[in-house]
């Protein structure tokens, strides 16, 4: 009878910090005690805290220590588990708890309830325990699918949800799995887990807090399409999300819920995992396919597009994370429950990760069509030191600058699209009234420089060019000349550029210069509005 | 392949559904530009220039790779489109140094041209570019990264036209180089010197060492003729100026090999610096000394009649040759035959052309080396095994193609290969004169399913063939006449010779033209008319590109005089 639950957070922050020895330690104390049939030690995935780690949770009583070291550690078994007192001076401190893991259950009154479907799970099972995720309802949607639903079914479930991809693109994930379907021989299933959008951390969470719920989806998209086998091409830099979802293989593989003759079936899936190397292009589903066939990360020519000629020229689904994640509650509680989280056109929910000048960042999952005011002004618990909003960047470095005035367009792909911004992958940066919009693209535009893969033309140039321009702005140097070639050369590259990566760069000067275009003209005249660029501090110098 | 019908540019035009856009707009005389579209290679869509609209599609589209769908409406030069292509060219103007009065391919580059079609007449864009080094590595061109635009038709040229896998693109974006194997210089890498990259490279990057600055387009001329360093007859396009060779080109639309060479065929014939015989030359007081050819024909007619000769060929000369060679000899009464050894004939087997490789499902080498002598057969493997054809290997003498082989094999074991090609559709043996009996018989139940290509070791040897000449050693003939053509032999050739009164028709001085009694200069390759007769089994003919020099005759004139004089 397990009457208590400790969680240490096992990030790699954490892990860094001694969270092994402080969990080594308390287990020891545990054994010491002999109370190892009473208490369940695990990793807790994510804290998302970083000044107080490694954090210790024990439930049921929802208390929060941290940082704790070894000592600490078996202090705490000792006192509050064994003894059953509180340590109070031991507690994590309350006023930056009511920010960053604001998210995690079990705790009152610190932010308002998320509406929670791909994260449920993640900060509340043990992500290396396969038998905590079955209780959590974990390989019930692949069971249930297995035993009661004909591969056509899943696939009608899917596109009777309404499911759209959540990479960016917004692209409605039933459809493309169909156009798999259709094609004859031998197909795949690809999970694109290169999450590498700056600002964006979303994946990891499940990757990490989750990876079964994964394997799970991807043995359902297998099953619903006819693949056998599925590959999930992970960012090399998530290096613990990597070992945790082998891990996750293997236990699965042990349970017969993955391998041949899945569950007694006549289903069989196999899952690999490959780990990218660093390449932002990559996150390109073509170029990841590329770069999973072991070539040179770039992107290939569409059409045929990967649904008919994908991964080793065969048909094949690439979906991101989040979307995959999504899928065995759908295939658990069918269509219109999924439908009835969301808007109309975009049901169900979003995570997003939030960072910037917000008082709470870190990640928040709330249905589609949530406005951004409400999004800061919730979870994020308002704007930094009482900072005026002065722009948000939706979607990460390729996102659209979104002013004031949009902050109440309902956060769904669609209704995003309309007002020209775009939802994208889930990054929000939040940016206060401090913030230098030139200052901000060339940081962006120093990023697409390098991650650019060189292919064409336009990117490859064009991304220098642009940060040249941007580059004489923000030292002062520039002129009107500068300012117009930046405008010319953003419209173009966006126009003529091979793939995602070269359309999407100028995106933010596009949208910049939409709304902020007298900050740019300032820089033009040697003037940064905001005193953040280097043109400022030669004023100062001068005067 | 269905008829589809589609506008572009208001223009209604008829197409194959399958193909694109490109392709249709130059059967109709519409000019899209291009830069990295190369019709020889893989589509890359990359350099952007050919960016064509077409009404209901999202942004514009390449229309290199878009196929033409029925009802397509295509517009390929709006004011928009003219723009981003004038955009684009700027771009790649300000990327790195492209000063043109100053290259060679000024004038002839594909770059400049669109340069001057879109109006660029200054710098948009500032020119940060740094100075890149020149890599003069290799001995038959150079490479200036300096005039790089990274439309990457090096690297496809070489990875699916040679097969070779040298170039690659190395670092990313504003960074991307071109990089032979692991960055090493390119005279240190696995190059084999085909120059394919050379003849696609659009701007002056890629430059030929020998004809750089030695001419534009409009100042010389083309002559096609057939490549006569092997048997395999590839198509030149021989590039001359003031009745000098400047540079050997492939041809891209012509049989067997389709516009890809080898060193052998593109630059080592310019580069030749043995000793031409240029007058004929007969032995007096026991030196050879120049005379007229009346003088000499004279002697040779004389010795004809008079003496028991044999003739003996090298098959390196054309058929018209080979075949007054053997007439003169049954006039003259003595036996004529070739030297070089013949590949033993299959009983079994349909023959095969080049293009059959390229539709095999199963390629079995057996005791020939084509990555060595016939270079070019040795690259279509090796295309074919990138594309995971697979390839066995049978015998000893079989070079440079292990690494692709899916099979190794003794002669011993060629059942093994026999075996893994029965269930194949088109297999192909290509095989030599190494290959041994117990092989043809293992090899013999793929039946007449299996293409056969016999590569012969001699340049011409199916003509050979055709005229009826038989490999044949010296016998005990007086007088031997030998039939060289340009090509050198056998050193050993002169120590079989037993005091015989030798005859030697040839185009450069070797031992046996020292030791000979009579030499009749013949022409050069290049100077040649005639046909040859190719590993195939196709006449292909030679044409002058040339004139000879006066003092110099055609072998089978010559040939054709002595008959009437004996």
């Amino acid at each position: 009878m397990i009457r208590a639950r400790v969680l240490i957070s096992g990030d790699p922050l954490s892990l860094s910090r001694g969270a092994e020895k402080t969990k080594l330690a308390i287990e020891a104390e545990i054994s010491y005690y002999g109370l190892e049939d009473e208490i369940q030690v695990s990793y807790l995935t994510h804290a998302d805290r970083t000044d107080i780690l490694p954090i210790v949770m024990i439930y049921p009583e929802g208390v929060t220590y941290g940082p704790v070291t070894p000592e600490d550690g078996a202090y705490i078994v000792q006192e509050h588990l064994y003894k059953g007192r509180v340590i109070e001076h031991l507690f994590a401190p309350p006023e930056v708890l009511t920010g960053d893991i604001a998210h995690i259950p079990g705790r009152k009154g610190a932010t308002y309830a998320q509406k929670r479907i791909v994260l449920r799970r993640a900060g509340v099972i043990n992500p290396l325990d396969i038998e905590d995720y079955i209780t959590h309802d974990g390989y019930f949607a692949l069971a249930k699918a297995l035993e009661e639903m004909q591969p056509e079914e899943v696939l009608e479930t899917v596109k009777a949800s309404k499911l759209q991809g959540r990479g960016g693109a917004g692209f409605p994930t039933g459809l493309k799995w169909s156009f798999v379907v259709q094609q004859p021989g031998e197909k795949y299933v690809v999970c694109n887990a290169d999450e590498s959008e700056p600002g964006t951390f979303k994946d990891r969470l499940i990757l990490e807090g989750d990876p079964h719920a994964l394997l799970e989806a991807m043995a359902l998209a297998g099953y619903a399409i006819g693949a056998h086998e599925g590959w999930i091409y992970i960012r090399g830099e998530y290096a613990l999300a990597k070992e945790r979802l082998n891990k996750a293989i293997q236990q699965a593989k042990e349970l017969n819920l993955l391998g041949d003759h899945i569950l007694g079936s006549d289903f069989s899936f196999d899952i690999h995992v490959h780990a990218g190397a660093g390449a932002y292009i990559c996150g390109e589903e073509t170029a990841l396919l590329e770069s999973l066939e072991g070539k040179r990360g770039i992107p290939r020519i569409r059409p045929p597009y990967p649904t008919v000629a994908g991964f080793r020229g065969k048909p094949t689904v690439v979906n991101n994370v989040e979307t995959l994640a999504n899928i065995p509650p759908i295939i658990q509680n069918g269509a219109d429950w999924f439908r009835s989280m969301g808007t109309e056109r975009s049901p169900g929910t979003k995570v997003y990760t939030m960072l910037g000048d917000v008082n709470i960042t870190g990640l928040v999952e709330t249905p589609m069509g949530t406005t951004l005011r409400e999004i800061i002004n919730i979870y994020g618990g308002g704007m930094k030191d009482g900072k005026a909003f002065k722009c948000a960047q939706t979607g990460g470095a390729s996102g659209s600058i979104i002013p004031p005035e949009l902050l109440d367009v309902p956060m769904d792909f669609a209704s995003m699209a309309e007002s020209g911004a775009a939802l994208g992958s889930g990054a929000l940066l939040i940016a206060g009234e401090d913030t230098c919009i030139v200052d901000l693209a060339y940081v962006l535009l120093r990023f697409f420089k390098a991650e650019s893969c060189g292919k064409c033309t336009p990117c490859r140039i064009g991304t220098a060019q642009m940060l040249e321009a941007l580059e004489r702005l923000r030292m002062g140097y520039g002129t009107q000349v500068d300012l117009d070639r930046l405008e010319e050369i953003a419209h173009y590259t966006k126009e003529a550029s091979f793939c995602g990566l070269g359309q999407a760069a100028p995106v933010p000067i596009i949208t910049g210069l939409r709304y902020f275009r007298e900050e740019f003209e300032a820089h033009t005249r040697g003037e940064c509005p905001t005193g953040v660029c280097p043109c400022s501090v030669k004023q100062k110098v001068k005067h | 392949m269905s008829k589809v019908q589609l506008t572009i540019d208001g223009k209604s035009v008829e197409a194959e559904s399958g193909q694109t856009i490109l392709e249709v707009a130059q059967a109709t005389s519409v000019d899209i530009p291009i830069l990295c579209h190369h019709p020889a290679l893989s589509e890359w869509g990359a350099c952007r220039m050919c960016l064509v609209q077409v009404e209901g599609m999202r942004g514009l589209q390449t229309a290199c790779t878009c196929p033409v769908t029925d009802g397509m409406k295509v517009s390929t030069e709006t004011e928009e489109i003219a723009n981003i292509r004038k955009f684009i060219l700027e771009l790649l103007f300000s990327e790195r140094n492209h000063y043109c009065m100053y290259c060679q391919m000024s004038g002839d580059c594909e770059l400049q041209d669109l340069a001057y079609r879109y109006g660029l007449d200054h710098w948009t864009y500032p020119r940060p570019f740094e100075r890149m080094e020149i890599d003069a590595s290799r001995k038959y061109f150079i490479m200036d990264h300096n005039r790089c635009i990274l439309c990457t038709r090096c690297i496809r040229a070489c990875s699916e036209v040679a097969a070779n896998h040298t170039l690659n693109l190395r670092e990313r974006g504003a960074d991307s180089m071109i990089m032979a194997d692991l960055n090493v210089p390119f005279g240190e890498s696995t190059c084999i010197e085909c120059g394919t990259c050379l003849q696609v490279c659009p701007t002056g990057a890629l430059i030929d060492a020998r004809s750089a600055y030695g001419g534009r387009e409009k100042d010389v001329e083309h002559t096609q003729t057939t490549c006569m360093q092997c048997s395999v007859g590839c198509q030149l396009d021989v590039v001359t100026r003031y009745s000098r060779l400047l540079r050997v080109d492939g041809v891209w639309d012509a049989a067997p090999s389709n516009g890809l060479l080898c060193v052998d065929g593109r630059f080592k014939p310019l580069y030749d610096k043995r000793q031409r015989v240029t007058q004929p030359l007969v032995r007096k007081d026991n030196k050879l000394v120049e005379t007229s050819w009346e003088e000499a024909l004279k002697v040779v007619a004389g010795k004809l009649k008079d003496s028991k000769p044999q003739g003996l060929a090298l098959a390196g000369t054309t058929n018209e040759a080979l075949a007054a060679f053997v007439k003169l000899f049954e006039k003259a009464g003595g036996e004529a035959g070739r030297l070089e050894p013949l590949a033993p004939e299959l009983d079994y087997g349909e023959p095969a052309q080049l293009k059959d490789i390229l539709e095999s499902d199963y390629i079995i080498v057996a005791g020939a080396a084509p990555l060595e002598y016939q270079r070019v057969v040795g690259y279509f493997i090796k295309r074919m095994a990138d594309k995971g054809v697979p390839v066995a290997l049978i015998g000893e003498t079989v070079e440079g193609l292990q690494t692709q082989a899916t099979l190794v094999l003794s002669y011993e074991e060629a059942g093994k290969a026999a075996e893994a090609a029965m269930s194949a559709k088109h297999p192909v043996i290509v095989y030599s004169v190494g290959l041994k009996a117990a092989a043809i018989e293992a090899l013999k139940s793929l039946g007449d399913k299996a293409r056969i290509l016999a590569l012969d070791p001699a340049h011409n040897s199916n003509g050979a063939q055709n005229a009826g000449l038989k490999p044949m050693a010296v016998n005990g003939a007086d007088t031997l006449y030998f039939l060289l053509g340009e090509q050198s032999e056998d050193e050993a050739l002169v120590a079989q010779l037993n005091g015989q009164f030798t005859i030697v028709q040839a185009s450069y001085k070797s031992p046996l033209v020292e030791r000979a009694d009579v030499v009749l200069p013949t022409p050069l390759w290049y100077e040649r008319e005639g046909h040859i007769t190719n590993v195939e089994g196709q006449t292909l003919p030679l044409n002058a590109v040339l004139p000879m020099p006066a003092s110099v005759r055609d072998d089978a004139e010559v040939l054709k005089v002595l008959k009437e004089l004996i």
